[in-house]
Formats: C-alpha cells, sequence, structure tokens
C-alpha cells in the first residue's frame, strides 16, 4: 500500500477561525500566511523525504483551512521542491472551473513534473457552489461533461470545437499534452452510483474521502463489480482513501490528545453556513425548490453541510497501522492520502507526526 | 413560407424543395427520411433547401445491379446542375450520405462552396454496417422520438452500397483536394465511428473545422437537436469564421 501526504498549506492560526465559512478575509495576515505556505512546502518535502510516494492538492476556496483555491499553482511549487513523489492533484473542482483551463494546468503540471502528475475529478462540497455562482442543481450534469471535456482535451491532437450542455468552445487545442501517455493516472473522487459507475466505464480510478471503512467497502464493492462488467480490473493504486489522521508515540497519548481537542475548531468537521443557505444548497442538489417562507430561522450558529470529517486514523503506530489496513483489506483501497493538518496541530507537531509516519507506519503498510 | 415540398420540380421523386426568401441554396443529402428533421426546418426557415432522397431506389440500383458510390454522386450532380443551373450551393450530409458528399464534392468541387458533414461513417467507422437500430444510433434510448423516420430496408441498403461499415481508403486518400470551408460534426458518444476519426478529417481536409458534440451519439438531431441546428447554422452563415465568438457575456449593462 501507499501512502500520500496532503498538501493542505493550512493558516497557522486557524484554529482562531469562526466556525462558519466563509472565512473572512480579515482572518488574513500576510506574514502569518506566507510562514503557513513556506512550513506546508517544508511538510511535503520532508514526507517525500520520509518516503511518501505522493503529495496530493485539493481546491478549495474562502478558507485558510485548506489554502489551495488554486491547486495548480501550488502543485508547481511544490513539484519543485520534490524531485521524486507523484505530485496528485485530488483534485479540480470541475463544476466551478472552465474544463480547457483545467486541462491545460494538468498538461503543464504533468511536463514540469516530467510525468509525475496523478489527475483527479471532484464535484465539491456544498459550499463551495457559491464560490463562483454556479447553481447547485447544475453541478453533476457540469462535473459530467467536464470530465469528459478534460479526457478529450488531454488526448486530442487536432482543433476541436465542443458542443456542450454547459461549455461551448470552438477551438479546442491543448498545448501541452501530458508526458504520460495517454493520459496520467485519473481518480474520481466520489460515493455517487452515476459517478462510480462513470469511473468504471471509462477505466478511471476511484477516490473516497473521510468515510469509515463500511461505507467505503460498500463504494467500492460497486465499482469493481462495475470494473468487471466494463472488461477490466484496477489496480491498486487506483483505488485511494483520504482521511484524516492523527498519529502519536503511543494510543493512550493520541487519547489524550483528542480528549483535549473537544470543542477546537471546526469539530464536527463539516463545513458550517448559515442555515437558510445550507437549506437552499442541499435543496437545489436535490433538484427541489427552496422556498424561504416554508422554513422555520435555523440555529443561529448555522447548520453543517457535507461530510462530517471526523478523524479516521488515531493512535500510535500499531492501532494506526491496522486502522489503515481496515481500508486495505476491506475497501480494495491501495493508496491512503492523509490529512494531517487537524485543528490545533502546529508546524512542529506535524512534522513529528510525519517523522514517525515514515519510520513507523509506512514500512509496514507497504509489505500489504 | 411553407415547409411542405413542392412538386415543381421534375425529379421530385428524388428532390423535395422548400423554399426561404432566399436564393442561397443548401442542398441536403441523408439515408433518413427529413421529412420530421429539426435540422430542415431550421434550414428551410433561412434558406432554399433541397432535400435529396437517397434512398430512392432508381439511384441506389442500376440496370445491372447496385450502383457504385461515385455513379450516385455523379447523378445528383447532374440532377442538381439541372435544378439550380451554375448555382453554387452548401452541401449538408449526414453518416453514409456523408461519403456520397464527399465524393460529391470532389467530383464537382466548383459547385460546393461549403461541406457540413454530420456523422460521417466514410473514415474509421467501427466495423459494423450502419442500420436503424436506437440503441446503435443514440446516446439515450429515451431520445428515441426525436429519431428520424429510418426506413429500414433502405437505409440498410444504403449503408451495404457505401459501405457504412467499411473504412473507405479511396476517398481518405483524396480527402485533402476537398477545398471548400468544412465541418464534420461528430457526437461525442457514437458508437458506429472510432473517436480517432474526426482528427483524420481535421488532418486531411485543408479548410476543416471538427466539432465534437457533447452526450450525443450517431444520430445528433435526435440526442442534442438544438446543439446540432446551432452549429450547423452558424457555420453555414460564418464558414470558418464561426470560430470567433460573438455570444455576449454581459450580465447587466
Amino acid at each position: 500500500m501507499k501512502a500520500s501526504y496532503l498538501g493542505a498549506m493550512g493558516y497557522s492560526q486557524r484554529h482562531t477561525f469562526p466556525t462558519t465559512w466563509p472565512i473572512p478575509p480579515a482572518y488574513h495576515d500576510p506574514e502569518t500566511s506566507v510562514r503557513s505556505y513556506q512550513e506546508g512546502m517544508d511538510e511535503c518535502e520532508f514526507a517525500e523525504e520520509m518516503g511518501f510516494d505522493w503529495v496530493s492538492f485539493s481546491e478549495h476556496h474562502y478558507s485558510g483551512r485548506i489554502a489551495t483555491a488554486a491547486p495548480a499553482v501550488m502543485a508547481a511549487a511544490v513539484a519543485e521542491r520534490c524531485k521524486r513523489v507523484r505530485i496528485a492533484m485530488l483534485g479540480q473542482l470541475l463544476p466551478l472551473n472552465n474544463p480547457v483551463r483545467c486541462a491545460e494546468e494538468l498538461g503543464m503540471l504533468d511536463n514540469i513534473t516530467n510525468g509525475r502528475l496523478i489527475i483527479g475529478f471532484l464535484r465539491g462540497t456544498p459550499n463551495e457552489d457559491q464560490t463562483y455562482g454556479v447553481n447547485p442543481a447544475e453541478g453533476r450534469g457540469r462535473l459530467f461533461e467536464g470530465m469528459d471535456l478534460i479526457l478529450k482535451a488531454l488526448t486530442e491532437p487536432q482543433p476541436f470545437s465542443w458542443e456542450g450542455r454547459y461549455h461551448q468552445y470552438r477551438t479546442v487545442s491543448v498545448w501541452p499534452l501530458p508526458v504520460q501517455q495517454p493520459l496520467p493516472p485519473v481518480i474520481v473522487a466520489t460515493r455517487s452510483d452515476d459517478t462510480v459507475r462513470y469511473a468504471a466505464e471509462h477505466q478511471l480510478g476511484l477516490g473516497v474521502s473521510f468515510v469509515p471503512p463500511e461505507q467505503m467497502a460498500a463504494v467500492t464493492g460497486k465499482y469493481f463489480q462495475w470494473c468487471a462488467e466494463a472488461g477490466w480490473q484496477p489496480e491498486p493504486d487506483q483505488v485511494v482513501y483520504r482521511g484524516s489522521i492523527y498519529l502519536a508515540e503511543t494510543d493512550k497519548q493520541a487519547d489524550d490528545w483528542l480528549a483535549k481537542r473537544t470543542g477546537i475548531g471546526p469539530v464536527p468537521g463539516g463545513i458550517v453556513m448559515r442555515p437558510n443557505v445550507t437549506r437552499a444548497v442541499n435543496a437545489s442538489r436535490a433538484g427541489e425548490e427552496f422556498d424561504l417562507r416554508n422554513v422555520l430561522a435555523g440555529s443561529p450558529q448555522g447548520d453543517v453541510v457535507g461530510v462530517a470529517r471526523g478523524l479516521n486514523f488515531i493512535g500510535g503506530p500499531d492501532r494506526v497501522v491496522e486502522q489503515i489496513k481496515q481500508f486495505h483489506d476491506e475497501c480494495g483501497a491501495g493508496v491512503v492520502d492523509l490529512f494531517f493538518q487537524q485543528p490545533s496541530v502546529d508546524h512542529r507537531e506535524v512534522m513529528r507526526e510525519i517523522d514517525l509516519f515514515g519510520k513507523e507506519v509506512l514500512p509496514r503498510i507497504r509489505e500489504f | 413560407m411553407s415547409l411542405r415540398p413542392s412538386n415543381e420540380d421534375p425529379n421530385s421523386d428524388l428532390i423535395n424543395l422548400f423554399q426561404a426568401d432566399t436564393r442561397n441554396l443548401v442542398v441536403m443529402l441523408d439515408p433518413a427520411r427529413w421529412d420530421d428533421s429539426p435540422l430542415r426546418d431550421a434550414l428551410a426557415a433561412k434558406y432554399k433547401v433541397a432535400r435529396m432522397q437517397l434512398t430512392r431506389y432508381n439511384l441506389l440500383r442500376g440496370e445491372n445491379g447496385p450502383r457504385q458510390v461515385h455513379d450516385v454522386a455523379e447523378s445528383l450532380i447532374d440532377v442538381i446542375g439541372k435544378m439550380a443551373p451554375e448555382q453554387k450551393y452548401t452541401l449538408v450530409a449526414g453518416s453514409t450520405a456523408a461519403t456520397v458528399a464527399l465524393w460529391l464534392t470532389l467530383m464537382a468541387p466548383e459547385a460546393v462552396e461549403a461541406l457540413v458533414l454530420i456523422s460521417p461513417v466514410a473514415v474509421l467507422p467501427m466495423g459494423n454496417p450502419v442500420t436503424a437500430r436506437p440503441e446503435q444510433l443514440l446516446a439515450h434510448l429515451e431520445n428515441v422520438e426525436g429519431l428520424l423516420q429510418l426506413e429500414t430496408d433502405q437505409t440498410e441498403a444504403l449503408s451495404a452500397l457505401i459501405g457504412g461499415g467499411v473504412h473507405d481508403s479511396e476517398l481518405e486518400g483524396r480527402l485533402e483536394q476537398v477545398s471548400c470551408a468544412t465541418l464534420a460534426i461528430f457526437g461525442l458518444s457514437d458508437r458506429l465511428i472510432s473517436p480517432e476519426a474526426p482528427r483524420v478529417y481535421r488532418e486531411k481536409i485543408p479548410n476543416s473545422n471538427i466539432c465534437l458534440i457533447y452526450d450525443a451519439g450517431h444520430a445528433i438531431v435526435a440526442d442534442r437537436p438544438q446543439a446540432l441546428i446551432d452549429t450547423v447554422m452558424d457555420f453555414i452563415e460564418r464558414r470558418d469564421a464561426f470560430v470567433v465568438g460573438r455570444q455576449s457575456s454581459v450580465i447587466n449593462p
């Protein structure tokens, strides 16, 4: 099994943020921010040194918790520091973006890394539908069209026009094409049946995030079945699990840390928005009308949308190895993409965890 | 303006004319009946449209059996020339009929001033004969109502004649001689044509563009009718300049 380090580039003072989203730019201090990015890149570099196989980046907006709104920018910067690991874009939020632009960024990244790129497609969390004013009801359709357009743009050697439902381009001619031919590895991050089926039918990998193993197993079970029906079998690297981790020297130290952590940061994990905004997004995603007259006032603190991001891996090395093994054995995961930058965990602590993971966990998960 | 075909032409068993207030002529070739085609209607609202019914028995078979594609193209050149002497025209053709259209363009380059190929099968077909089966033609079976009324026997006869499932290597070798502005349109989910085919047209026809219609199969007119109409109309109006955007992005002027 392989390990990936999620380069979240979190703002070091993120524990001071309010629980709601978006985080007001007023919280931004330039000096702290510059230092945070430097520390984040140091972490990526150290993860490579300690044997991690991938460094990943994920597009998220309007928050310093994962401060990579433009993941290609971050990936390019880290790729110049890290010369061995694979650079995993897990990934770009296709409903929000111009797919041709995404394809151009991916083509460039695969060239400047000399073929170390891994591509990931994401729909995004409900709050992010607001980022560029996309109608949440159209997110799924934009995701599917975006995937098709990017795959075509990265493989087509002649200029073409694209007449889509959401995108119309009369000239698409992406330069440069990827170094990896015909395509870099592609991971579709999803738990939805239609998107899982898309990944299976197009012989693409699958990524699942922040759910317990039994939930991931239900998704990968369908995926493996549909892959078989499509006449192929995924490689281990094509099944990725992303989870949060806190690694201590012993289980007791980790449990003590968790006990003290209660009440700190954006727990219970998800992204908190104003109640009516939450309801409107969820209604739109479900294809329903949101009528303000039919709802009662929400809680003044706001409502949580999206998946609650609890800690998936917590403990000393032995326990964490077993927890990761569970995703391998029960879900077929071949890569674990780890989010170390928990609230209240500072840079020094993250570096300590990376060191411990590289020495005590990574050699053992490689065996399965 | 009437969309009903006029019968003034002596070849009315082959041609139906749809007259709009213009002298610009669009000739449509298709293996299907175009009676219900929204593309035909859109074109006829703006241009003088001549619909050529390629599935006519006497067009496909001569006295000594099935005719060659070149012979069919030659007959059409003759018929169109009699209908509109010395008039240049835009040629629009789909599927197997696009093979005829390409031969026609090669044989009468002075007459064809623009060429629109919709799901052309001449180059790199998947190897299966073109039939009238909806599951073969559509990206989404629920769009079957938009499928043109295919006359199964004649469609398959035309397919057999033209070689709907066979790569026309002679034609491919001559594509570079097609000199008029050309647009080749493909459904991204076409099950009859290789995904490699569009680039061959773009590489070999000097003044060509290719257009991929997302979420459409071979019968684009059924899966994405408005996308097809908009693309074809824009190209006929502006030719290769149709790549220049003109849709306003102003929200609040």
